[in-house]
């Protein structure tokens, strides 16, 4: 009998009618199964269907059926079906339900029931397989992104599930992070688990043994091939400089010393591993962040829009368009339908911003900083962050665009490829810039990735 | 039975004695204070006394006084209504009583985790859906200072808000409708988290009828002499002094 058998499966959501078109489908002990496509496609609503969250979470229209081993997901309760599947979701910052890691994997035993000296063992040896013996005690706030994540598979996993379901979890992950995860994975495939992953960062997965590939359809918005160039007069050329940026939070020193110059007409990549940073160097250009040094464009106060990593803290308004033209007294509409289309927003005009899907959310929070025209530039945190490829090409277009009005352009991420797009490549390690160029160059120097403890990517070595 | 009672140090959030106390004892002494509010003044003062101690010896005082601190203005804005409203009596004892509430609370918040919040809970016979849920709200209260900072920081960003100065009472409805930037926000991440947070306990089993906890709590001699030494406290202020 199938692990898991979908049959003829369909969902719409009651609030937008989105949802996922009829699918069926398969999936055996020790297979690995990529869920892909674009953005807004419906990945993270057919995980959840697959796993039972959609219709006991959820309300809305499901059709078809989905059995896991014997067990029909409509029909029988969550706390049973999670002991079959395992669901692990993008974010693992925000699945952490407990303030210690130890505790964080218990939970997950005491809801099995095990006996006490059962669960010590079954902790014990999560701990061990997972590298976290060392940081037992720690709180899980307070880890990086990429223990968070090791983390939250441990806690999953700890409950010996035959299914191993995974939303986007490479998204937040730098590189090496990255690869960690990708090694459990396999660890855990080659063990007999079954491994379906939703991902757009799809070239992580190519390694897993015997993937098979599962493409959902796209209902949605294609970005505009070609852009017009951005209706704004160049502004004159600016050159930021920062001299000895210092910036120590909650007595930890978080930049040390940063000296550079870019200028404007530049995009500039920061890469760097999780937590070194990189969020805090945008904050203190931007104004946002105390810092000791000094940080100055043609000798000004630099004037950067900062587009924020999570868009849910820019978003109020009641619709798109209200949202992109607030506090606008005079607004260049131009410029606003030019973002409308170059953003692939036309078509949610009058949609309030909370019912677009994440790369829409991120998207329009782009725009909102555009519209407000900032006078040297634009910073943005991990913009690629839920776009699929074509969003990414469309995203980078724009960025190229903005710059060609002389505007400087800086961004912070963990996706190489996107970083590969840049005129510059900067390397940001814990105790301050470790390479900086053109990107082919610092891609072509393992010695510098080696020196942040990143790898880079295997379609850069190979 | 297993001793698994003590949690890892690095849990607890003040280094104080009192981490090594039960915490039912902790929420005893707590509820005790809280009571104790309805005290008459003089009895009110004595039980005062032997609170600062025992917040002295708890190294307290610093939490403590960082709690009052944050409510300096209302305890003042209190103090002198009553004052002139009724009289100076009275303001001394509303605003001790609300001294004792705050410095009760601080003692329960600065050496309880979550995790022992929830098994009291479990103990005085809460289901373990809501004891969990309360717990989870618990921990989830410095998160929300952070979060709110974060929403100041992002529209503050695209110029949708500013730190609020006082442009007489004409701005004040421009002022409240700019809130909205912050509070729609700061409802948006809320309800996210909590639902995110409901997702994550689901995909672990959550609500399984035969959950069986891992660690238990334990009374030791020590927290029996605490505890006798706090109702004999009690004991003496209230019916002997």
């Amino acid at each position: 009998m199938p692990l898991l058998t979908a049959t003829n499966l369909s969902y719409q959501y009651p609030q937008n009618g989105r949802g996922i078109a009829p699918i069926d489908l398969t999936i055996e002990s020790g297979e690995a199964l990529l869920i892909s496509g674009p953005s807004g496609c419906g990945k993270s609503t057919l995980v959840r269907c697959l796993t039972g969250f959609i219709p006991h979470l959820y309300h809305g229209e499901m059709d078809g059926m989905v059995t896991l081993g014997d067990l029909s997901t409509a029909a029988t309760p969550l706390w049973q079906l999670s002991e079959k599947a395992g669901l692990l979701f993008q974010n693992p910052a925000a699945q952490m339900l407990t303030e210690t890691v130890e505790d964080e994997i218990l939970f997950g035993l005491e809801n099995l029931g095990l006996e006490r000296s059962v669960m010590r063992a079954r902790l014990e040896e999560t701990l061990r397989q997972f590298d976290l013996v060392e940081l037992r005690d720690r709180n899980p706030h307070t880890l990086s992104g990429g223990e968070q994540q090791k983390l939250a598979l441990a806690a999953v996993m700890a409950r010996q599930p035959k299914l191993l379901v995974l939303d986007e979890p490479f998204s937040m992950l730098d590189t090496t992070a990255a690869a960690s995860l990708l090694a459990d994975l396999k660890r855990l495939v080659a063990a007999g688990t079954a491994v379906i992953i939703a991902e757009h960062r799809a070239e992580y997965l190519h390694a897993l043994p015997g993937l098979r590939t599962l493409t959902l359809g796209n209902g949605h918005l294609s970005p505009p091939d070609e852009l017009p160039h951005l209706p704004a007069a160049a502004a004159a050329p600016a050159e930021l400089i920062v001299e000895g940026l210092r910036v120590v939070r909650n007595g930890r020193t978080i930049l040390h010393n940063l000296n550079f110059q870019a200028d404007s007409g530049e995009i500039v990549a920061i890469v760097g591993p999780n937590g070194v940073g990189k969020t805090t160097l945008l904050r203190a250009l931007s104004g946002l962040q105390d810092y000791d040094g000094r940080i100055h464009i043609n000798g000004d106060t630099p004037d950067l829009g900062l587009v924020f990593q999570n868009p849910d803290l820019q978003l109020f308004n009641a619709s798109v368009r209200a949202e992109i033209l607030y506090r606008l007294p005079q607004p260049d509409m131009t410029r606003y339908h030019w973002l409308m289309d170059a953003l692939g927003l036309t078509d949610y005009e009058d949609t309030p911003p909370l019912l677009l899907s994440e790369g829409e959310k991120k998207r329009l929070a782009l725009a909102t900083v555009l519209m407000r025209q900032p006078r040297h530039g634009l910073l943005l945190d991990e913009p690629s962050l839920g776009q699929d490829a074509a969003h990414k090409q469309m995203l980078m277009r724009l960025l190229r665009r903005v710059a060609n009005a002389r505007q400087l352009v800086i961004i912070t991420t963990h996706d190489i490829a996107l970083a590969a797009q840049a005129d510059r490549m900067i390397l940001l390690g814990a105790h301050g810039f470790v390479a900086d160029g053109p990107p082919a160059a610092i891609l072509a120097d393992p010695i510098p990735w080696q020196r942040l403890g990143l790898l880079l990517p295997d379609w850069v070595v190979g | 039975m297993l001793k698994l009672a003590r949690f890892p140090r690095s849990q607890i959030i003040a280094r104080s004695p009192l981490r090594q106390v039960d915490p039912r004892v902790r929420l005893a002494i707590s509820l005790g204070a809280s009571l104790a509010v309805m005290l008459p003044l003089q009895r009110l003062l004595l039980f005062l006394a032997f609170y600062v101690m025992l917040l002295l010896w708890a190294r307290l005082t610093r939490p403590a006084l960082q709690q009052i601190w944050r409510l300096k203005w209302v305890l003042l804005i209190l103090f002198i209504i009553d004052w002139f409203v009724v009289s100076l009596d009275l303001a001394i004892i509303v605003t001790l009583r609300v001294l004792l509430l705050t410095g009760s609370f601080a003692f329960l918040v600065h050496t309880t985790t979550p995790g022992e919040l929830r098994l009291v809970l479990e103990w005085l016979c809460v289901p373990h859906r809501y004891a969990f849920s309360l717990s989870l709200a618990f921990q989830s209260v410095t998160l929300l200072t952070e979060e709110w900072r974060a929403i100041q920081e992002a529209q503050r960003a695209r110029g949708a808000w500013q730190p609020p100065r006082w442009a007489g009472w004409r701005g004040l409805p421009a002022q409240l409708r700019e809130m909205l930037a912050l509070t729609v926000p700061a409802i948006v991440l809320t309800t996210r988290r909590a639902w995110a947070l409901t997702e994550s306990a689901h995909a672990r089993g959550f609500d399984a009828p035969h959950r069986r906890s891992f660690r238990q709590l334990m009374m030791a001699w020590t927290d029996w002499l605490l505890l006798a030494f706090v109702a004999c406290v009690i004991v003496f202020v209230v019916f002997y002094f």
